[in-house]
Parts: structure tokens; sequence; C-alpha cells
């Protein structure tokens, strides 16, 4: 593959040619679209729309086999062994909400324990607390080092009170530190543990190839990954899916109902109740084969060049701190100005344009156990520029001396 | 304590009232609207760290801010004093305070917040996301002096 270029990659994404005025470093929160995938969903409405696996018609058994073909391109993306791993969510929230209502009705009784870690986003922490209390599960969380990255004693500690399952995320979207997982998880599953990723900061870092991967779940949206919203996945191994209790029920995921009782479809329908997000499949997949002509090692490269141009950059600006050991992040940037609110941060860089975000991004714990009333978030794309950077600066420049 | 607030904010406002907002309304660019907002917010007291309880708090999406409030049993007059985490929001409450502060519940129910913030070209705040939570702070003067 030839060396990774930008401009040609940005090409791609036609929102920039409708804000050209604006520098869109929010990628952590969402990302752009490819005019492939828009192409996808529009003509899979165009031309090909009907609902799938229940049509006697033609027109179906075309949907359904797109549907389905988006099932395969998303496991072999991830190179999962079976088709039946991949479960199509709306999103890694609902693939945790699944995950945690599934196993809390099954595999975890009363007095077990969970372990996530500090750096948890909302989405890997409020779906457990929902069940905690009524099925008597205990919550336990890793603490931080002096790095901002989970303190590995005091995992093995916890480790050790052998947690029936261990959930973290792959990256935290707060700071962007890559969590070691692959020592984490093989500690993890040493250890008995049913291991769970959240994957919706990280796969667009590193794609996992799940046959290799020491995770039993991994969850992720296609929203962060230039696909459309509202569709994500719940990647898990076949006997444990089998194990989940359905959080929805309807049509689809049964194979048989009667007033007294119902019996389950086989996997995955059986956990897709009603009708699914068909178009968002079908973006997701064109997603990700958009992103498959790209040399995933040379857009980490480059993110990571664009990252340290902007942590250089910083330096010379007074009063900034950076919460984020640059080495250790998946392109995102958080920083603080000394005894400022990140809010008027945020606030003088949307007047110049800047996209950016600022407070708790969803991770209240992390930013109580630091003591900080959040921090303001860049986070970086391979659509964004070195002149980009560049103006970001001068715009933190231009905020700073207003505050000071 | 609560009446010394009280007292300093209505004096803060009386300022901004007479310095600040006409200065507002004059033409002028981003950097310095952002100043002259940041300035008015200094006008009003900050709230002591053990004043800033739960039962005050207004969580914007981004920041925190607070809002005492008091009405005077014999003009039924309200008043009242609040407090922003991030300066920007401060200032731009401030405003919002200086056309509610010290009226009765019948003058409050004529006050056209966005009329006023419009003559201020200030519009965009108050209609900006929840994540200022100008809006929260106004739901919450309006159920407190409705109360
Ligand atoms: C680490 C992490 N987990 C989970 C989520 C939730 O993803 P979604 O809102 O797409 O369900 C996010 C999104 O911000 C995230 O960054």
């Amino acid at each position: 593959m030839a060396a990774f270029n930008p401009l040609e990659f940005r090409q791609h994404f036609p929102f920039f040619q409708s804000q050209p005025d604006w520098i869109y470093l929010d990628n952590a929160a969402t990302t752009h679209k490819p005019q492939q995938v828009i192409a996808a969903e529009l003509a899979f409405y165009q031309q090909a729309n009907s609902n799938v696996h229940r049509g006697a018609h033609q027109l179906s058994q075309q949907a359904t086999a797109l549907y389905e073909d988006a099932r395969e391109t998303v496991k072999s993306f991830l190179n999962a062994r079976y088709r039946e791993e991949i479960i199509f969510t709306s999103g890694t929230t609902a693939a945790f909400n699944q995950l945690a209502f599934g196993l809390m009705h099954s595999l975890l009784k009363p007095g077990d324990r969970i372990l996530i870690s500090t750096l948890e986003h909302h989405a890997n922490i409020v779906p457990w607390q929902l069940h905690c209390l009524t099925q008597g599960v205990i919550l336990d969380v890793v603490p931080l080092d002096s790095q901002l990255m989970p303190d590995l004693e005091a995992y093995q500690a916890l480790l050790a009170l052998k947690p029936k399952v261990v959930s973290l995320t792959q990256v935290s979207n707060a700071l962007g530190h890559i969590l070691p997982l692959q020592q984490m998880l093989s500690a993890a599953k040493a250890a008995g543990a049913i291991t769970i990723v959240d994957g919706a900061q990280g796969i667009a870092w590193q794609v996992p190839d799940l046959q290799q991967y020491p995770a039993d779940f991994y969850c992720f949206s296609g929203h962060k990954l230039y696909g459309p919203t509202g569709i994500g996945v719940l990647y898990g191994k076949t006997a444990l899916l089998e194990q989940l209790k359905p959080l929805l029920g309807g049509g689809e995921m049964i194979s048989e109902v009667s007033f007294q009782q119902s019996s389950f479809a086989a996997l995955p329908a059986r956990l897709e109740a009603g009708t699914p997000n068909i178009a968002g499949a079908i973006g997701l997949a064109t997603a990700i084969r958009f992103l498959r002509q790209f040399d995933a090692k040379l857009i980490n490269q480059y993110k990571g060049k664009l990252l340290q141009q902007f942590a250089d950059g910083l330096a010379a600006i007074p009063g900034l701190r950076s919460l984020t050991q640059v080495t250790q992040s998946a392109g995102i940037l958080s920083l603080q100005l000394l005894n400022e609110h990140p809010n008027d941060l945020a606030v003088l860089l949307n007047e110049q344009k800047i996209a950016v975000r600022a407070g708790s991004h969803c991770a209240m714990p992390l930013f109580a156990s630091l003591q900080l009333p959040g921090a303001v978030r860049f986070a970086f794309a391979p659509y964004n520029l070195p002149t980009e950077v560049e103006k970001t600066l001068e715009a933190l420049q231009a905020a700073t001396d207003i505050l000071r | 304590m609560l009446q010394q607030l009280i007292a300093d904010t209505a004096n803060g406002l009386q300022q901004i009232c007479q310095h600040e907002l006409p200065l507002l309304q004059q033409p002028a660019d981003w950097q310095t609207k952002y100043r002259l907002l940041m300035q008015l917010g200094k006008k009003l007291p900050a709230l002591p760290e053990k004043m800033r309880q739960p039962e005050y708090l207004v969580r914007g999406c981004e920041s925190r801010a607070w809002l005492l409030h008091y009405q005077d049993p014999v003009s039924g007059k309200h008043f009242f004093v609040l407090d922003s985490e991030a300066r920007i929001v401060k200032g731009l409450l401030a405003i919002m305070l200086c056309f509610v502060n010290g009226k009765t519940s019948a003058e409050l129910t004529d006050v056209e917040l966005s009329r006023h913030f419009d003559a201020l070209n200030l519009r965009p705040y108050l209609s900006q996301s929840r994540g200022n939570g100008l809006n929260l702070m106004l739901q919450r003067i309006q159920t407190v002096t409705s109360a």
C-alpha cells in the first residue's frame, strides 16, 4: 500500500465541503461518514428496501442477503470464528445493557463480583449498577496509577477476589489512554473471569483479531468508525451468547410462542428482537470496506504525528496542562487550563469554530477521582490536517489570552 | 451571611446595568465581548464553598451553577445570589439576573428575557445547547419564584 495521504482520505468525506469553516476535533464523540457510506444507506432505501427474514417475496430475500452480508463483513473484519457471534445492536450502550442484563440473569449469583476500571465510560458502569443492587452483585473498580493508567498491582489484588466478570475499555474516551489489555485480559482469563472489552474508542485505533484476543465479548459502535449512528456490534463467544438472557423480547427472536411460554430462536436472531437497523448494518459494512482500503498502521502513525505536533505546540502556551500521556494515546489529548473551568475554554474555541468536547465526557467517576471538573478533549482522526492543528493552537492561544 | 450576599449581588447587578450592559450593546470583536462577559461575572460575589449545597445546584451539561433565592416578606420582591464554576456562564447568568432581581412575582411574569438578550446581541447564547445551563437557570428562577 502507498503512503497514507490525508488529503485524499479527507476527500471522501462530504461534510468538509459543507462546513469548510469548522475544524472538527470531536472525533471521539462521532466521526464523519464517507460518501460511500451515505450512498449505501440511500441506495438501500431507494432500491432494495424490504424487511429482513420474513417476506415470502424475493425483495425480502434480497434485503436479508444484504443484511447477512453485512454481518459477514463484520465477522471477517474482527476475524470472529462464526457469524452467529456477531449480534447487531444499536450501539455500544445497547450492547452493554444486553450484557449486563443477560449475565446478571444467567451466570451471575448474589455475592459475585464484577471488575471494571476507573477509566470506564458510563456505558460500562451504569448498566451493571442497574442490576447490582437487586442481584446482590458487587462492582469493584481498578484505581489509576500516577500516569492515569490502571494500577496493575491493585488490579492483581482485585483479581485475587475472583471476579466473575472483568469488563474494560480498550481506549479511554476521556484521556485517550490505551489500556494494556493483552496483559490485563490474559490475567483475568487466568483468574477464571469472563472478559468484556468496550471497543467504542479502541476499534478506530486497533481492530482486534478476536481469535487471538483474550476477550469473550467485544462491543463497538459504527458511528465512531465512519459508519452510521444507531448501529453497533456485540460480539460474543457462542457458548456464552447462548447463555445470555435476552434483554428484548419480540418478533424474530423466538422459535415458538404460546401465551404460556416461548422458546427462543438460535443465534444471532435470539438477541436481535424486532426489525433491525438494516440500512445501518449495510452502512457499517460499507464503512468497514472503505477503511480496509487503507493501511491501519500508516493511519495510526499519521494520527500519532498530528498528536505530537499538537502536544509540542501546547508546550508554548502557558497554563495549559495535558492530562494525556501522548505516547500512550490513541489520538486523543485532554487538557486543562490551570485554575479555569474547561467550559470557558470550550466556549472560546467554539467561537473560533473549533469543535471539541468539554466536561467529564461521560466518565464522571474518573474526574471525581482526579478531583477535576473535567477537561477539554481534542480527538484527532485521519482526515484532520497539520494546518488544522496549527489553527487550533492559535485558537487556544487566543482563548487563553482572553482568560488570563 | 445570606443577607450580605444578597446585598453584594444587588450592588453588583446595579453596576452591571449601568456600566457593562451599555458597553455590550456596542459593536465589538468577539474577544472584547467575552472579556466583558467575564468581567461582569466578577461583579457578583463568589458563593462560599459551604453554601454550594445540592439544593441550590443547577447542573448544566458541562458546568455547575448555584442559585439562592430570597423573597422579602414585606415587599414581596425576589432576590437572588448566584455563582457558576465557569466564568463565561457566570457572566451570562449575571445578565439574566439583571432583569429579574428585586422584582415582584407580578413584575416577573412580564419579563421577556429573550427580548433583552436580543437587544444585547446575546440571543445565540440563550438558545445554545443545554451545555451552558442558561435555560436550566431560567427554569429554576421560574420555579422558585412561582412557588
Ligand atoms: C469508551 C466508550 N464506551 C461507550 C460509549 C457509548 O457509545 P454509544 O453512545 O455509541 O452507545 C462511548 C461513546 O462515547 C465510549 O467512548
